[in-house]
C-alpha cells in the first residue's frame, strides 16, 4: 500500500502545535504535471549513468510501499516537529 | 497479569518504588517465568516491523532537554538495500578510493544485497544501549 496521508506536527517555542496534514493521492494528482517532467528527468539521468530503468522504477516502488509506518519525532526543548506517515 | 507484576505495579502506584526499579523487577519476574509445559508448541516470536531509534538527551542545548525517536519500518531498509544494487560500478570504485584516503578500508564492490539481506534479516536480535551521564541512545526492533 503506498502511504495515503503525511502528518506534520510541528511545535512552536511558544508551545503552540501547528498540524499539517498531506493527504498523498489527491497532491501526487495536482502535481502529475510536475511529476512527468521528473520522471522524464530520471529516465535521462537512467540511460546517463547506464542504470537499469526497470530496476530503479522497482525500486522506488518498493520504497513508496515501504514508507507507511514510517515516524519521525524531534524534539529540542520547546520546539519539536514530529512526521508521520501511514 | 499475574499477581507478582501486579504487586510491582501497586507498589510502583504507591511510590515505594522507582519505575526503574520496577523495570527492572518485571524484567526478573520475566526471566524466572517457567518454560512452557512439555507437550506445547513453543509460541513464535512474533518477526519485528520497525527499527526504532531513540535518542534522549538532557544537556539543555536551548530551553531543555532533546529527545529523537524515529521508527522505521524493516522493509524500507530492505527496499533501501534492493536500491543500492543500481549504484554503477564505477560510482562504487571512487566511493571505495574517497573511503580508503578517509582510512576505512570497506570494499563496497564486494557488499552484495543478498548480505545486507542476511543483515536485515538478523537485526531483530540487535539492541544497542549507550548510557551516557547526559544522554541515552537505544537502538532496538520492534
Amino acid at each position: 500500500m503506498i502511504p495515503q496521508l503525511v502528518t506534520v506536527r510541528h511545535r512552536r517555542p511558544d508551545g503552540r502545535w501547528r498540524r499539517l496534514y498531506v493527504p498523498v493521492l489527491p497532491v501526487v494528482l495536482v502535481l502529475s504535471p510536475l511529476l512527468l517532467l521528473v520522471v522524464l528527468g530520471v529516465l535521462v539521468a537512467c540511460l546517463a549513468f547506464r542504470i537499469s530503468l526497470l530496476g530503479a522504477l522497482r525500486g522506488t516502488g518498493h520504497l513508496l510501499w515501504a514508507l507507511p509506518g514510517a515516524r519521525f519525532e524531534i524534539e529540542d526543548g520547546r520546539t519539536a516537529v514530529l512526521v508521520s506517515v501511514r | 497479569m499475574n499477581e507478582q507484576r501486579r504487586q510491582v505495579l501497586q507498589m510502583l502506584a504507591e511510590g515505594k518504588i522507582t519505575a526503574d526499579e520496577a523495570e527492572r523487577l518485571i524484567d526478573a519476574l520475566e526471566r524466572e517465568q517457567p518454560a512452557s509445559p512439555p507437550g506445547t508448541a513453543p509460541r513464535a516470536k512474533p518477526r519485528p516491523k520497525y527499527l526504532r531509534v531513540v535518542m534522549n538527551s538532557e544537556e539543555h542545548t536551548g530551553d531543555g532537554p532533546s529527545r529523537v525517536n524515529v521508527r522505521v519500518p524493516l522493509q524500507l531498509l530492505r527496499a533501501g538495500v534492493r536500491l543500492t544494487s543500481l549504484v554503477p560500478p564505477q560510482a562504487l570504485a571512487r566511493v571505495n578510493v574517497k573511503l580508503h584516503e578517509s582510512g576505512v578500508p570497506i570494499d563496497l564492490t564486494q557488499l552484495k544485497p543478498e548480505h545486507i539481506e542476511d543483515l536485515i534479516e538478523h537485526l531483530d536480535d540487535l539492541t544497542v544501549d549507550l548510557d551516557d551521564p547526559s544522554a541515552k541512545v537505544q537502538v532496538f526492533c520492534e
